[in-house]
């Protein structure tokens, strides 16, 4: 038994080293595709260009003008001189918000009375808007709190024979901590869920591919009529792919540490044991994919039809928790999310099997079923 | 150029794609899938963040800070009686995004007018949902911190309290500051470019491996009517899908179209029209459908969907990343939609973003009629 | 092993249906050891289709195949461990060396690994690639891959090898050849069928079968068939007589 699968196993790996093509789709795809996810897929809110419209033109208005420039956030890129210049520039996304200050600002100020601060947010982007939003009145709200400091002491003191009195009031602080990534960097989050698209990726695709072009080519009828058994003919066809889809795992985990330094917290070991556990669906799906094709270019689409809702919802980039309940519910069905769960965690979060058991047992069952699934469609039989 | 020959070869075309359940598949399907999962399931927007409230002080004032939270349909309450371990645990298990804990002497310091700390813990992992639960919840902190002193000055006397500075955030473009607003525009660029990368990517290099270009070729026809008779096929097919996008995204998911229709037509045709030059090409060039798959796969359908703007700002990109977004017209596209869509705005805002479709759309096909010339001849 | 009648291959009322359509209708027929069967007809007469059957790659729907003894439907495992089978197209890995598909099927096909060597030396005289161990089969022209795939199909010494049209698209001379191979296997015992449609070839066959349309139509040695054709036919002869006999029949 072990004798022949050795041969399908050694066939396969000379067939996919052999040409520079294939050794290329190995390497180069991977390494672009961390690369480009890392830097591009990124939902941090830096370098925010806004507008700023002074229609006082006062000392207040320009330390609160300070206030936003010296925000590492914010970038003060232009001045509007008119609300429709400051328009004109939302409307052609040169700028993201724009905060106008209104006429007589620092009289109402001056005079005690509630002085007014607009701030216009382009919401197209209605996540960087709430982010921005968020931002800017937290700038203002520390202004409030320099302002209500000086007046305090002006209107706050009451008198009595003892002397003046200062009235105490109430502040409640947020004090806020963030774990597991303090500067709250997305690309933490982000680079360690390639790992799951690129495993999945490259183990269906060649899998199902690499069968499919066997049927193409006719060698797939040739291999029917061999003694060799059924089982022994998919353990050969999936265990190289298996290989490399670990291969592929080790080289984006290099990627993540050296080049976008994300913190591995947890154990290696774990997480090769968990690629493996979930390769055993990504594996049996590529042959399901290989059953149901009759030309590569069929088992490509399929792929790419079970690829992407997987990926999507996998909560690679959109959390499951904000989907609709029904899909929620679909979401269990899905290996890539329980794969998502525990990369995240082992990398963030620094996970053990305490913590992430449920997932791996998940990603076991599945495997295990579609594996076998997939096993009993794949006959040595034409029809 | 003859209008007899570009119409058989268009005819056929549309048979292939008739025929094939799969390409249809493909050209329907799909961008229902996508249009149905942006629209309906995926979304950015952040709310009903499990939390977990400590409650140290078990007071009245800490009650009253634990139903601010327990209000506010940002935020459900997992527990109100929780503790330090119980907080940690439901981090690590991702079932729990928030911990507010309030400490013991909370009420004592409000009574007395002291400043006190009020913890937010906070799981930084999923950084983009973390930042907006930070600034809900501190808003939410700082608002009812806000009410304890405007009553404490009203009880001694000292008239109405009010911070010096007021902000009015005024949501422009998209009010309702929903995700699917942005996304379901931008989508439309993403589907046609499936149709025109995936579909049209097989359709020269399919002749060649079946072997009917060799048949095609001891026909009169021409390269350009043959270049041209399969883009209108695949352009109608696309424009189908525009339409279909158009009227599931405005009908049933309610994404506002503000600016002028018959614009966002004439930009999606220009825009379609150089993507499927560009799987011709690729698929005249490889004469490989599989190579030619996967090289329209990388060079289109990838950029459209993470370099274009379309659910990543490409601001925060790093430089070098932005400078390749320049030569990735579906980033021209996208900004486009948006714009028409969400600001209605006209040619005047975007006419230098048509401007690169139309000379990347004249380009491209050039270089495909090029490329056919070369091949048939 | 046992050979019931001294049949190597026997057909009874063997049927396959796909859908509405009938591809094989009711063949029977039986083969003895080192004979060389030929199928002859039309291209989708069934010939293939029988062939496949007797392999076990499609399972009959109604009739009875033992191939060695074995019954194709119940233990095509089985039947797979006595037969060898060379498709109608070409079917070796074009990107592997003309050695490493020679390994390849020495694996798959379980052949001691004692007596690989000697094998896969066979299988390259067979071929006429000796000394050509490194050439990618992909470079090989039609005649030697034609005799490479044979020989890979006979590594694990089957005593019953199927050829589906083995020489479509090969020039005389090289078919001249690969008959000769024929020949040698089916005198060291090896019973060989083989389909074709070629007239010529029809005449190098001990027996053969006319099929068409599904059926068996005529079955008997060449000179038999000629004779009862009447004097002085040839094998096309033979050939368009049943045909019409059978359309006529039909009607």
């Amino acid at each position: 038994m072990w004798e022949r699968i050795r041969e399908m196993i050694r066939k396969e790996f000379r067939q996919t080293l052999r040409e520079p093509r294939m050794r290329g789709i190995l390497i180069v795809p991977p390494l672009l595709q961390t690369i480009i996810f890392g830097f591009a897929v990124n939902l941090d809110v830096e370098h925010v260009r806004i507008g700023w419209l002074d229609d006082d033109r006062t000392a207040e208005s320009r330390t609160l003008q300070h206030g936003f420039a010296a925000n590492r956030t914010f970038e003060l890129s232009r001045e509007a001189s008119s609300e429709r210049v400051a328009q004109d520039m939302l409307d052609r996304g040169e700028v993201q918000a724009v905060v106008r200050v209104p006429p007589g600002f620092s009289r109402d100020l001056k005079s005690g009375r509630q002085a007014e601060v607009q701030v216009l947010l382009d919401g197209s982007n209605s996540n960087t808007a709430a982010i921005i939003g968020n931002y800017a009145a937290s700038i203002i709200a520390a202004r409030n709190r320099e302002l209500l400091q000086d007046r305090q002491r002006e209107k706050l003191v009451g008198r009595t024979q003892n002397g003046p009195v200062l009235l105490r009031l109430p502040a409640i602080e947020p004090d806020r901590r963030v774990w597991f990534n303090p500067e709250l960097r997305s690309r933490n989050y982000f680079v360690p869920g390639v790992i799951v698209n690129i495993i999945t990726l490259v183990t269906l695709m060649l899998t199902a591919l690499s069968i499919v072009r066997e049927k193409e080519i006719g060698t797939m009828e040739q291999i029917m009529v061999t003694p060799i058994r059924p089982i022994e003919l998919m353990l050969g066809k999936t265990i190289p792919f298996a290989l490399i889809g670990m291969f592929d795992m080790l080289l984006v985990t290099g990627i993540a540490l050296l080049i976008f330094h994300v913190p591995l917290r947890g154990s290696f070991v774990l997480l090769g044991c968990a690629s493996a556990l979930f390769l055993l669906s990504t594996l049996g799906i590529g042959l399901f994919m290989s059953t149901i094709s009759e030309t590569q270019q069929q088992a490509m689409m399929g792929s790419f039809f079970f690829f992407q809702p997987a990926f999507m919802l996998s909560g690679f980039s959109f959390p499951i928790r904000n989907m609709p309940e029904p899909v929620q519910w679909v979401t269990y069905l899905n290996p890539l999310r329980y794969f998502m769960d525990i990369v995240r965690g082992v990398f963030l979060k620094g996970s053990g099997v305490d913590v992430l058991w449920p997932q791996m047992a998940m990603l076991g069952i599945m495997g295990v079923l579609i594996l076998t699934f997939s096993a009993m469609r794949f006959h040595k039989r034409l029809d | 150029m003859s209008y007899r020959r570009f119409h058989a070869i268009f005819r056929k075309e549309m048979l292939h794609i008739m025929r094939d359940w799969r390409s249809l598949m493909m050209a329907l399907a799909v961008p229902l899938l996508l249009l149905l999962l942006f629209g309906y399931a995926l979304t950015l927007d952040v709310d009903r963040i499990p939390t977990v409230i400590y409650d140290q002080s078990h007071t009245q004032q800490s009650r009253e800070l634990a139903n601010r939270f327990s209000g506010s349909r940002y935020f459900e309450i997992v527990s109100r009686q929780g503790g330090y371990a119980e907080i940690v645990k439901g981090i690590d298990r991702s079932k729990v995004l928030l911990g507010v804990v309030i400490p013991r002497d909370f009420a004592r310091h409000v009574e007395s007018g002291e400043a006190v700390a009020v913890q937010l813990l906070l799981d930084g992992s999923d950084s983009n949902t973390a930042s907006i639960a930070a600034g809900y919840a501190e808003s939410l902190v700082l608002a009812y911190s806000t009410e304890l002193r405007e009553a404490q000055l009203i009880r001694r006397g000292s008239g109405k309290f009010e911070p010096p500075i007021d902000v009015r955030v005024r949501v422009l473009y998209n009010n309702e500051m929903k995700s699917r607003n942005f996304i379901v525009p931008g989508l439309i660029a993403v589907i046609l470019m499936i149709i025109a990368a995936l579909l049209t990517s097989l359709t020269v290099a399919r002749e060649w491996e079946n072997g009917t270009m060799e048949q095609l070729l001891s026909t009169p026809v021409r390269p350009s009517e043959l270049l041209l008779g399969k883009l209108s096929a695949y352009f109608l097919l696309g424009m189908a899908d525009m339409t279909i996008a158009l009227i599931v995204g405005v009908g049933v998911f309610g994404v506002p179209l503000r600016g002028n229709m018959l614009l966002l037509i004439f930009c999606s045709a220009l825009f379609l029209f150089g993507a499927l030059c560009w799987g011709i090409f690729l698929s005249t060039v490889t004469r490989s459908q599989l190579l030619a798959y996967q090289l329209s796969l990388l060079s289109s359908f990838l950029p459209a969907f993470l370099l274009s703007g379309f659910i990543f700002a490409i601001e925060n990109m790093p430089w070098i990343i932005q400078q390749f977004t320049l030569i990735v017209p579906a980033r021209y596209f996208v900004s486009i939609l948006q714009g028409i869509f969400l600001k209605g705005v006209g040619v005047q805002v975007v006419w230098g973003q048509m401007l690169f479709l139309g000379i990347y759309a004249t380009l491209v096909f050039t270089l495909a009629n090029r490329k056919m010339r070369q091949k048939m001849a | 092993m046992q050979q019931r009648n001294g049949s190597t291959v026997q057909v009874r009322n063997l049927v396959k249906r796909f859908g509405s359509f009938v591809a094989v209708d009711d063949v029977s027929l039986d083969v003895s050891r080192g004979e060389i069967f030929g199928f002859l007809g039309p291209n989708g007469a069934g010939k293939s289709t029988t062939i496949r059957i007797l392999c076990g790659l499609l399972a009959p729907t109604s009739g009875q195949a033992l191939v060695y003894g074995f019954d194709v439907a119940k233990e095509p495992e089985r039947v797979k461990q006595s037969i060898g089978y060379m498709s109608q197209r070409f079917s070796l890995y074009d990107d592997l060396t003309v050695e490493e598909n020679i390994e390849f099927f020495s694996g798959v096909y379980g052949v001691p690994r004692e007596k690989r060597a000697e094998r896969k030396a066979y299988a390259m005289k067979m071929a006429g690639l000796e000394g050509e161990h490194d050439r990618m089969t992909r470079l090989l022209a039609g005649g030697w891959k034609q005799r490479l795939a044979l020989g890979c199909a006979i590594l694990h010494e089957p005593p019953i090898v199927f050829l589906d049209e083995p020489t479509s698209g090969v020039d005389p001379m090289a078919r001249r050849q690969f008959w000769d191979l024929i020949y040698e296997m089916a005198e060291g015992g090896t019973t060989v069928f083989v389909t074709t449609h070629y007239m010529e070839e029809a005449e190098y066959c001990h027996r053969l079968a006319l099929m068409y349309k599904g059926r068996t139509i005529a079955l008997g040695t060449p000179a038999e068939l000629k004779k009862q054709q009447g004097v002085g036919s040839t094998m096309d002869d033979v050939f368009i007589a049943s045909i019409e006999r059978e359309e006529a029949r039909a009607q």
